[in-house]
């Protein structure tokens, strides 16, 4: 058999829907939080392209990137509102600091807002990645994937206040992302019933100390 | 290029690669040899390899309120895990006391303990704890679950764990409080002695705590750290090479009053945060045990209205 010209693979709409929730256009206002990168910037640990990729590379390895990741599988896999609220609880409890639990809490409620209207879903108002497990579950999307492009988009909110925050030039901040992509996946792969623990202390603790920076151009 | 963290954190005794024979005849000749006094348990397995004796230790403590004074209410021990008393102000002060000399491979210690309604209970160790290098591979297991009544106080304040190397050290703390508990409650650790030239290059460290009120959960924390721990905490947003941490839990009503104070007291690498207005957090890097003690003794101070355990002054 010959066809003319290239095959069209037809694109799963489910992944439509995916990445219109993880845009950096959905209104979730995850712009004006840095995870407390900003902090870290102000204490020069983050000060170039390779200091920004190492610090981030230690955010999904070793803390709330890889937390995050893990939240998300185990709100997909609830079954049922108590366990799902169980999950909810349990994340808040692991919050290092007052502006990572007000983080996670101001987006996961913008998300579930404006997710449970346009796509009329059953979402109460959790931890924002409790509630992108919970929105993937409902609108049967592959778990992987969810959690892949959860952890880009976590990373290119990042880079792009990296670049607010401290001299970096566009095409760098794209190759610190593209070096930080086989690592959302990676991070992704293994969420699936790993144990929660973090040890980015230093993060934890940036996002402690940023509370009290001043100037600041984000909210954590 | 740096290289990924190993995502699977298995005991030595489960993967069998992590100590070498060389490594585990070292170790035999190592001043790490744990002192005489031990317990062989009948469930000490028979082994090929160099018999290291395993610990068995039990701390069972309930503290009440007597008049102006909180007193024993009930106390049993066991094994290699004593309970010491000192006499001090109205609050019961109890030194836990490991006479094995630290923790290895397969040791089990366990602490149960009880805060009565109104009463004020102090909980501290004699000296740093040790987690030596096990010769297996398998972990020691420490323990420790309390609870805390309506009104009551308690203060977890133990000195420094201090891991070296090839050590496997799974640790567990939970706490459960009533909605009119208080509690501090701090944890140093050292990743090997600065001073002494140690490192930690392969050893496992799991470190869990949770504290509940109500029966909610108000507070978790997990730590993961095995291989070459060394070289994780020089990563940057790890520890950036600092050897010494504590973290450190305030649930009290003055919490959010004395976050100012707390907070000027941190170096660089310290931070505190309010979980909610009675629930106040901090975390602590430093470079050694020294500086660790040097900014986290005052914390203590204030946060203990001056009532730390003579034991920390040594």
């Amino acid at each position: 058999m010959v066809m003319d010209g290239p095959i069209l693979m037809p694109i799963d709409p489910r992944l439509l829907t995916l990445t219109q929730w993880l845009s950096p256009a959905y209104p979730t206002g995850a712009f004006v939080w840095s995870h407390g990168l900003e902090q870290a910037v102000a204490e020069r640990w983050v000060r170039d392209g390779n200091s920004l990729y190492d610090w981030l590379f230690d955010v999904l390895c070793d803390g709330s990137g890889r937390g995050e990741a893990i939240w998300i599988a185990r709100a997909f896999e609830a079954e049922g509102d108590e366990a799902l609220c169980a999950i909810d609880a349990e994340a808040r409890a692991f919050a290092p600091s007052r502006e990572r639990l007000r983080e996670a809490e101001r987006q996961g409620a913008a998300f579930a807002r404006v997710t449970r209207e346009v796509w009329e879903l059953d979402l109460p108002d959790l931890l924002m990645p409790v509630a992108l497990g919970r929105a993937a579950k409902l609108v049967d999307l592959p778990l992987d994937t969810t959690i892949t492009l959860y952890l880009q988009s976590f990373c290119c909110n990042l880079v792009s206040a990296a670049q607010r925050l401290m001299p970096l030039g566009q095409t760098e901040a794209q190759a610190v992302l593209a070096r930080l992509s086989p690592i959302c996946g990676q991070t992704a792969e293994e969420a699936r019933g790993g144990a929660l623990w973090s040890n980015a202390f230093l993060s934890d603790i940036a996002a402690m100390k940023h509370e009290t920076l001043e100037p600041r151009l984000f909210q954590s | 290029m740096i290289s990924r963290p190993e995502s699977q954190h298995r005991w030595a005794g489960e993967s069998g690669h992590l100590l070498s024979a060389h490594a585990q005849s070292a170790a035999e000749h190592s001043f790490l040899r744990r002192p005489a006094i031990t317990l062989l348990s009948p469930d000490t397995p028979i082994a090929a390899t160099p018999v290291q004796p395993r610990t068995r230790g039990t701390v069972t403590l309930s503290a009440k309120r007597l008049g102006p004074r909180s007193v024993i209410d009930g106390l049993r021990q066991s094994g290699s895990y004593k309970a010491l008393f000192p006499r001090t102000g109205d609050m019961l002060q109890s030194i836990l006391i490991n006479t094995s000399g630290g923790v290895t491979g397969g040791d089990r210690l366990a602490l149960e303990a009880g805060v009565g309604v109104g009463a004020a209970l102090s909980l501290t160790t004699q000296a740093a704890e040790r987690a030596y290098r096990s010769l297996d591979g398998s972990p020691g297991q420490v323990c420790s679950r309390i609870t805390v009544g309506d009104e009551a106080l308690l203060h977890w304040l133990p000195q420094e764990l201090i891991l070296y190397e090839g050590c496997a050290l799974r640790r567990t703390l939970e706490i459960d409080l009533t909605l009119s508990s208080r509690l501090l409650m701090v944890e140093p650790v050292i990743f090997g002695r600065v001073a002494m030239g140690e490192v930690v290059t392969s050893g496992a460290f799991h470190d869990d705590i949770t504290v509940r009120r109500a029966g909610r959960q108000l507070y978790r924390d997990a730590t993961r750290l095995s291989g070459d721990i060394t070289a994780r905490l020089a990563r940057p947003a790890v520890a950036s090479g600092a050897k010494a941490m504590a973290s450190l839990l305030f649930v009290d009503p003055r919490a959010e009053a004395l976050l100012p104070r707390i907070r000027d007291m941190m170096p660089e690498t310290g931070g505190a945060s309010l979980l909610a207005a009675d629930v106040l957090t901090l975390r602590l890097l430093a470079e050694d045990s020294h500086a660790l003690r040097q900014h986290l003794l005052p914390v203590l101070d204030l946060l203990s209205d001056d009532t730390l355990p003579v034991s920390w002054r040594l």
